[in-house]
């Protein structure tokens, strides 16, 4: 027979913390525990994480943000999701270093932030940006900063001789070489040849278009791979002709298809392992032909049976080398009618 | 005091009741919930609160040409970062296309699929310059009679005019979605200027700066504003006039639904450049007709 006084006492007991159960759901940091917890259970890419965390984060935060749980997912194309930061960084995946040159005119913030919002939904991927300029510009430095990337900011300028010299055949002056390279020795700098990370190098230029699906397909490069990119030569697509047995033994292309490698710079990718294997191959400056630039670089890495068809054999055209007018400025007269703080 | 069972027991309840008082203390803030666990989880958390925004609804009209495709497919990057959005397709054509269809499909973006023809009045003819394109007023028409017939001033929500060559900063789709009637932000490099937008003074929009055609009611560019949809809604006669003057188009629709005093600004005061109108070169394709006269043309199955 149970005494009245000890109900009461065991009923104050279990009453608050019946309460307290009940109400724990609601409690953000509580949830954010149990869902830390669930995820080592399910192993979902943690977007859930990012639920809680993103409150907590302004724009200005540092890039790298490194996370212990590594993903063990294969890459998938973003398909279903949405991302205002990158995707988490996996420690199992390969890392894409894109190298992209760039120099001040009109349009070069519009094109870094449409370029931005296209490398934001690629996983571990490292924006390299080369400014062809004395110093590094503030629209850049803020650009990168509030972009949320993983970044590296160099800059090198090209000397008016170089960009000077062979303006006779204007179409043919290298651009971007100097910062193509500059980006190579960071590289090489920045990992040694010992103990190379598992990586791939892309030179990206600021006005091109890639599909997300590229990014997939280049991950794993073991040495060069190649693929089509459209609206070079003159052509809808230039491509890499692809044996039935799936190598590379030609080029479908209408300009000098003899090339060593004819193929355009946003055709093909470069595992981190040869670059640092091979540190003397970089873009040659002086006594390049027009349209061999690439074969500068790629002659002192692989031959052509070497290289990897991607992008189902070279049949899907997964990059566009699009190109953007320059803007008319007529109405700005000699002094400039618009604000020049503004930024643009 | 003395270490008594007593005490002890006390000071247990003097603890939980004070836990208890905090919890019905949270009991009376906003529940910061997840909604349905399932569904959700695979949401960013930029969509974890997507129910309770505003939808933006993205109009956006394109036209076969060699760069469609690539257009389309970075606009939809963009786009992929924005929660709670709509992407309204119209194509210039007579049937909708599959390179089109496709591409949304795989694209992630909710999005509808519409077409609308342009009369061959109104299409550039083959003697025109290249720069001379097809208005679009058609196309957006044609939205605006799907967010009339599919959407009710319950819905609540923002219409945008998104070209698919320009460049837009995820930023500026935030801005826009606080948007009461019609609000207003200034464009990067477009009539003949770094950038064209409202002049605002005291939060209110008190002239225009623009460089071409200032007599214009309203001398902005498409991608300019964006407005209210219970507003479109209750002004069933606001269309684009596909015969205004070149520059007058924008002028045609919003003067049926605002006056300039009206005007929202956004964008820090409109200081902020977060949209850009740039364009698309055409890209030279010589060696592409020369192989399709020898009748060695590309493979057409492939895509670009």
């Amino acid at each position: 027979m149970l005494r009245r006084r000890n109900l009461l006492t065991t009923l104050l007991i279990a009453l608050p913390w019946a309460l307290l159960l009940t109400l724990w759901h609601q409690y953000p940091t509580t949830r954010y525990l149990s869902l830390l917890r669930k995820e080592t259970d399910e192993n979902v890419t943690s977007k859930a994480f990012l639920n809680g965390t993103s409150a907590l984060r302004e724009e200005g935060l540092p890039s790298c943000i490194r996370q212990q749980q590594s993903i063990g997912a294969t890459p998938r194309i973003i398909q279903n999701y949405v991302y205002s930061r990158p995707p988490p960084w996996s420690d199992t995946l390969p890392t894409i270093f894109v190298i992209t040159p760039t120099y001040t005119r009109p349009v070069q913030k519009a094109e870094l932030t449409r370029l931005a919002n296209t490398f934001l939904h690629v996983q571990n991927l490292h924006w390299v940006v080369v400014e062809d300029s004395p110093r590094r510009t503030n629209l850049v430095s803020n650009l990168l900063e509030k972009a949320g990337l993983n970044f590296t900011h160099l800059n090198v300028e090209t000397p008016k001789s170089l960009k000077l010299g062979l303006s006779w055949i204007p179409s043919h002056t290298p651009r971007g070489t100097l910062q193509r390279n500059l980006g190579l020795h960071w590289l090489r700098d920045s990992f040694s040849n010992t103990a190379p990370p598992e990586g791939v190098v892309y030179f990206a230029d600021d006005d091109n278009t890639y599909s997300l699906e590229l990014f997939e397909e280049m991950r794993y490069t073991r040495r060069v791979s190649v693929w089509p990119v459209a609206f070079v030569g003159g052509l809808r697509y230039e491509s890499p002709k692809v044996s039935p047995a799936g190598k590379v033994v030609g080029w479908k292309t209408v300009f000098d298809p003899n090339r060593p490698f004819a193929i355009d710079m946003a055709g093909f990718a470069i595992s981190i392992k040869l670059i640092l294997e091979k540190p003397q191959a970089s873009f040659k400056l002086e006594g390049v032909k027009g349209g061999y630039q690439e074969t500068s670089l790629l002659k002192d890495l692989v031959t052509m049976d070497g290289l990897e068809p991607k992008a189902a054999n070279c049949t899907k055209v997964l990059v566009w080398h699009t190109r953007t007018e320059r803007p008319t400025l007529v109405n700005e007269g000699k002094r400039g009618f618009t604000d020049p703080r503004v930024e643009v | 005091m003395r270490l008594k069972l007593k005490n002890i027991f006390l000071l247990y309840l003097v603890v939980s009741v004070l836990g208890l008082l905090c919890a019905l203390l949270q009991l009376g803030q906003p529940c910061a919930c997840p909604p349905a666990p399932g569904a959700e989880r695979s949401r960013g958390g930029a969509r974890g609160g997507a129910q309770a925004l505003p939808t933006i609804y993205v109009v956006t009209p394109t036209y076969a040409r060699p760069v469609q495709k690539a257009e389309l497919v970075r606009l939809s990057q963009t786009l992929l970062h924005v929660p709670a959005l709509h992407w309204l397709v119209v194509e210039d054509a007579a049937a909708p296309s599959a390179l089109v269809g496709g591409l949304l499909a795989s694209s992630g973006v909710p999005h509808t699929h519409l077409h609308a023809p342009t009369p061959p009045e109104r299409r550039p003819r083959p003697g025109d310059p290249p720069w001379v394109r097809a208005r679009g007023a058609e196309q957006r028409n044609r939205a605006l009679r799907w967010l009339r017939d599919t959407r009710t001033p319950r819905d609540g929500g923002v219409v945008y005019f998104a070209d698919d060559d320009n460049t837009y900063s995820v930023r500026i789709f935030e801005e826009m979605r606080s948007t009461r009637l019609v609000s207003v932000w200034p464009v990067g490099l477009v009539g003949g200027l770094r950038f064209e937008g409202p002049v605002v003074s005291g939060g209110r929009v008190v002239g225009f700066h623009t460089g071409w055609r200032p007599e214009r009611p309203f001398p902005l560019d498409m991608a300019a504003f964006a407005v209210a949809l219970p507003l479109l809604l209750a002004r069933p006669g606001a269309r684009f006039d596909p015969q205004a003057e070149r520059g007058f188009l924008e002028s045609s629709f919003l003067g049926g639904l605002v006056t300039p005093q009206q005007l929202e600004p956004k964008a820090k005061n409109c200081t902020e450049v977060l949209v850009w109108h740039t364009r698309t070169e055409r890209p030279k394709l010589r060696q592409e007709e020369q192989l399709q006269r020898q009748g060695r043309g590309s493979d057409p199955r492939i895509e670009v």
